[in-house]
């Protein structure tokens, strides 16, 4: 029998198919739509074609409470931390970067949460700022990194707003400035806001499918940040978080 | 953590209350039909001179929060936009300008064709400065007096000279509404509505402080819709007999043991203004996390118990000065440590209004430093008062259910 945690973010819901030692045994990924049952149905068949599953499915995210099947509802960030802390064992800062959310997370020598802030009303510092740049630029996500990997020099964006970034950073092409730059600026910029959510003095994890497409970002923030880490599949750890609160 | 909801048990004060806001306005609609004087009055303005000499009086403040409330201020805060006023300054004033430009005031519930004309319009600065800007749109409007205290903003320490200052303001006050009212001003009226003022605020006070009881009589849902006769009718025996009564029916929950709600686990503080378009949904919301959020700034800043009728001018500039809206962070901070103990409070939420910097306490440190010395974990959620596309509900859920979560695994 496995257990199944399902992660309902706004732009992607993360499955995971979990073992009776707690381990991950599969992961599934999914666009999550408009119809939350939809993308939980998808997770679930998935994992339901070879194995055993036991129910309730444990969810969290945007669409937690929305599931037509036997479930029980975590906090996406309660779920993380737990996550977060089986695999660390230690006191530590999270930044999640998400599609819609950037969150900052402070947890103890428990595990136990002791401060927690999300970014404001805002799709600046989140994946959807990067998303929409991309879109803009016509240039897809999966090829930021080898653009910001070719960068020589840092180009500052200011602008806190999505749209008005945009505008920018047509300004700065027609003053010459290359892509790689740009693109580098625009990872700057994201990291720039998460760390306005809070002051980071310790061990710091990273985590989100930010930093999982975008693997740049982690050696962006060890620049800032020499106790930095993030764990693989780390996009998956609040779905994951939600099997273990269950023990 | 699924959203089931658990009961709110509501006040049967409720009824009294609908019938002493009904009756208030009442009485404005008789002065619109009478043509007795109207004054309009921000809410913790002179109101107590104002009803002293003859007024009926009107509060712009409630206004906006009635609007904010009945869900309809995005209908009215872009028709104040187009004409140059920014979305983001206080939603109270465009969404009752937008209305007003409209011709449209849930007022007409109540038998008004639009809001009351003034004869007058009087503000005191002590909450913010927009409200001389909101009033001036009136009075250039009606084409009317305006009338003004200039209460210097961050207080810190309430010198003689301050106070001194604001307590002649009030007194230069009195010429002119004697002009406009037709009435000479009456020392004894004027010691009469302090005095019944004082009596009103300390009810109140008494009303709040029932929620240091374990479990809570009453929470924070309840006290933003009962201070209403506090606003609106302080200095009248109006608010002095509604809250004799919600205060006994407290007293007797206290005795009962009765919560509002009655799976009290956690105990909540509130700072900043009420979401008015979120009441009933917030209600519910920290009902079914068995929160109950106890005690607010808000709420809290009613109580001008300094009011004195012996000396009524002195008192007033006083009570007005003290006000916490108008004090430095470094007094606020020793008020909220305060109320953090005499509450028992586990957790603070404060709420971030996107149209209100002066009721949005946490926007120069201090969350942070009432953490560093009391160690009470805090939450900021972003919303506004009135204009609810300053707020994210999906988000600001996920945000008060972790904190309920996180202060639950510290109890």
């Amino acid at each position: 029998m496995y257990k199944i945690g399902i992660d309902l973010g706004s732009s992607y819901t993360k499955g995971v198919l979990v073992d009776n030692d707690n381990k991950i045994v599969d992961y599934h990924l999914i666009r999550t739509g408009f119809d939350f049952n939809k993308a939980a149905s998808k997770i679930i068949d998935k994992f339901s074609i070879n194995n055993e599953i036991q129910y309730p499915v444990y969810t969290c995210g945007y669409g937690r409470d929305e599931l037509k099947i036997p479930f029980v509802s975590n906090s996406e960030i309660i779920a993380l931390s737990r996550a977060v802390f089986e695999k660390y064992k230690r006191k530590c800062s999270i930044i999640d970067i998400g599609g819609q959310d950037t969150k900052y997370v402070k947890i103890n020598d428990l595990g136990q949460v002791d401060k927690f802030k999300m970014n404001r009303k805002c799709a600046a510092g989140t994946g959807s700022f990067i998303e929409e740049l991309a879109f803009k630029m016509d240039i897809p996500t999966s090829e930021f990194t080898d653009y910001a990997n070719n960068a020589t020099e840092i180009v500052k964006i200011n602008s806190y707003c999505t749209v008005f970034a945009v505008s920018e950073i047509i300004g700065m092409i027609k003053k010459g400035a290359t892509m790689p730059n740009i693109i580098l600026g625009i990872y700057n910029s994201v990291i720039a806001r998460s760390l306005e959510l809070s002051p980071v003095d310790d061990f710091l994890v990273l985590t989100g499918g930010i930093p999982d497409n975008h693997p740049v970002m982690l050696k962006l923030f060890q620049e800032k940040f020499v106790n930095c880490e993030s764990p693989e599949k780390s996009q998956y750890y609040a779905a994951w978080g939600n099997v273990l609160l269950s023990n | 953590m699924s959203l089931e909801r658990n009961e709110i048990i509501k006040l049967k004060s409720v009824d009294s209350l609908r019938q002493t806001m009904g009756d208030y306005f009442a009485r404005l609609k008789n002065a619109v039909d009478t043509g007795k004087k109207i004054a309009w009055c921000t809410s913790v303005g002179p109101a107590e001179l104002l009803y002293s000499m003859g007024f009926e009086v009107y509060f712009p403040e409630n206004h906006g929060a009635m609007i904010g409330a009945s869900k309809t201020a995005d209908k009215y805060i872009p028709t104040a936009v187009s004409l140059g006023y920014s979305p983001e300054i206080c939603s109270y004033l465009t969404s009752d300008i937008g209305a007003f430009l409209q011709n449209e005031t849930p007022l007409q519930k109540s038998g008004f064709e639009s809001v009351p004309k003034p004869d007058v319009l009087v503000y005191n600065t002590n909450q913010c400065h927009e409200v001389g800007d909101w009033f001036m749109f009136y009075a250039k409007h009606f084409n009317v007096p305006i009338l003004a205290v200039n209460t210097p903003l961050w207080i810190s320490e309430l010198t003689p000279s301050i106070i001194e200052s604001v307590a002649n303001q009030f007194k230069d006050l009195v010429p002119e509404l004697e002009k406009i009212s037709g009435k000479k001003f009456e020392i004894e009226k004027f010691r009469k509505t302090v005095g019944l003022s004082h009596d009103g605020c300390v009810l109140w006070r008494k009303v709040l402080e029932t929620a240091k009881a374990k479990p809570s009589p009453i929470n924070f849902f309840d006290s933003a819709i009962h201070m209403g006769p506090i606003v609106v009718m302080r200095g009248t025996q109006y608010a002095v007999d509604y809250y004799k009564l919600l205060l006994a029916e407290l007293e007797e929950r206290i005795k009962n043991k009765q919560g509002a709600i009655p799976s009290e686990k956690l105990r909540i503080y509130w700072d900043g203004m009420p979401l008015w378009y979120k009441l009933s949904s917030h209600a519910k919301l920290f009902s079914s996390l068995d929160s109950c959020i106890v005690a607010s700034t808000y709420c809290n800043s009613w109580v001008f118990d300094d009011l004195d009728a012996n000396d009524p001018f002195q008192s007033s500039a006083l009570a007005y000065c003290k006000l916490f809206i108008v004090r430095s962070d470094e007094e606020k901070q020793k008020v909220l440590e305060k109320l953090m103990k005499d509450f028992s409070i586990d957790g603070i939420i404060y709420h971030d209004a996107k149209t209100c910097g002066r009721n949005s306490n946490n926007r120069y440190g201090l969350p942070n430093r009432m953490n560093e010395i009391n160690k009470i974990p805090y939450l900021e959620i972003n919303g506004d008062l009135c204009d609810s596309r300053c707020y994210s509900e999906e988000q600001s859920i996920i945000a008060i259910e972790t904190f309920i979560k996180q202060l639950s695994s510290r109890k």
